[in-house]
């Protein structure tokens, strides 16, 4: 990771961001019923016909011309580590991961959105940072973007691409048969959990009860978080994907169910991977990481491929060194199952 | 022997913190014995009803206050014995 800037900042004291917000992450997100109610009472949950795809979908496209689709996207959320460089990474690679899951993965445009409390204004240098880092590693560019004072500390960006519109892939064409994949282990909420109390009056009781240190549990975290999954939506063009959405702050479950609802199927979980050490942590924190309920922070890929076409999708995966797990099934009926799946430490 | 009630204030703790007090605070109990937890932070709802469940503790909510404001009340179950709490 390049960190030239951060570097050159290292004479400023370090802060601890996360205690500038009470909600951290993909966890600040709208709960997703009173999401589903604000669309629905706005008149916004409906089909437009200017749009390929719009609400709903984890990001909209709008045809412009037959071989032409603007994929567009907004994603910015508050502090989930206390590294304000890292925070940068980690609030873009989520952003972008909208237009990926979309299968929308080529000239990504990013209009930045910062926020920042006025007492801790010289970190914005350091969330930019990361910002601008993370969208050359994805060959994105910058174009622009806004910048605040706000209480809490909010970062994220406003994300254009484009794709011919038959490359794009929604949530709504799952059926039957097909198989499950994520593409990213689960537990960035307990594991950034334990990072904010391991060194106050619980931290002797959070590292007792999990067998891996509480620090290399962050950093693994911390490293999906900024893993992009631009290359697992490029394996979409080699495989017959029929619904593809990102993990974040619904949840395993929760994004599932939107796949089940937009595409009136079932989704049968029956195996999570989850970061090594998170599965106690989550229990003892409540967090229902193995029910699928714990709020993920920029999440991997769930993706719903017809079953002759698994092994096209996992040979593409494993060629782009891309982390994959099949988790389950789409099945007759609706709603989501999981139902003491099987647990892999990643 | 009539059971014994505690009360914590867990307002201004944000997660994972309210979990882990409340849990902290169920470990000193005895069976039959019910804690009433006011907090203020609304994932600490689910979190706590969460963890309660998982560990055979039945959970109801007491008062709902004002805004985020909402008082849970926690009953250690009979079968309870030892560090009820383990994870």
């Amino acid at each position: 990771m390049g960190r030239s800037v951060a570097e050159r900042d290292r004479e400023k004291p370090p802060v601890a961001l996360t205690e500038y917000a009470d909600l951290h992450g993909c966890s600040c997100k709208l709960g997703q019923s009173d999401l589903v109610g604000l669309l629905e009472k706005t008149g916004l949950n409906t089909d437009r016909d200017e749009l390929v795809f719009g609400v709903g979908e984890d990001a909209a496209a709008r045809k412009v011309t037959d071989d032409l689709a603007i994929v567009s996207t907004i994603d910015y959320f508050t502090p989930i580590i206390d590294d304000p460089y890292e925070y940068g990474r980690v609030a873009v690679t989520n952003a972008a991961s909208d237009a990926y899951a979309k299968g929308a993965t080529e000239q990504l445009s990013f209009m930045v959105v910062l926020g920042v409390p006025k007492e801790i204004t010289e970190y914005a240098i350091n969330i930019l940072s990361g910002i601008v880092d993370a969208v050359a590693d994805m060959e994105g560019v910058v174009v622009g973007g806004h910048t605040v004072i706000n209480p809490w500390p909010l970062a994220g960006a406003a994300v254009n691409a484009v794709a011919t519109p038959e490359s794009l892939v929604t949530t709504r064409e799952a059926s039957p048969g097909n198989v499950l994949y994520l593409t990213k282990p689960l537990g960035t909420q307990p594991a950034m959990g334990a990072l904010r109390v391991k060194d106050g009056e619980f931290g002797d009781q959070v590292q007792e009860a999990t067998d891996r240190d509480i620090e290399a549990i962050g950093a693994d975290a911390l490293k999906w978080m900024e893993t992009p999954n631009r290359d697992a939506a490029k394996a979409f063009e080699s495989a017959p994907v029929t619904a593809s959405t990102d993990i974040t702050g619904f949840g395993l479950r929760g994004q599932s169910k939107q796949v089940a609802n937009n595409s009136g199927v079932g989704l049968e979980i029956t195996h999570i991977p989850v970061v090594g050490g998170t599965a106690p942590l989550s229990k003892m924190f409540g967090y229902g990481l193995l029910d699928g309920d714990s709020a993920e922070t920029s999440g991997g890929l769930l993706m719903a491929v017809e079953s002759d076409g698994a092994a096209d999708l996992e040979a593409e995966l494993e060629a782009r060194d891309v982390f994959y797990r099949e988790v389950g099934r789409v099945v007759p009926g609706e709603g989501v199952t999981i139902d003491d799946p099987t647990i892999e430490e990643i | 022997m009539e059971s014994m009630n505690q009360e914590i204030d867990v307002t201004g703790e944000i997660c994972p913190r309210p979990a882990l007090i409340v849990r902290d605070n169920l470990e000193e109990m005895e069976p039959g014995e019910s804690l009433l937890v006011t907090a203020d932070y609304p994932p600490a709802r689910d979190n706590i009803e969460r963890t309660c469940q998982k560990h055979g503790y039945e959970t109801a909510e007491a008062e709902s206050g004002d805004g985020d404001l909402f008082t849970l009340r926690i009953v250690v179950p009979d079968e309870a014995k030892g560090p009820v709490m383990d994870s």
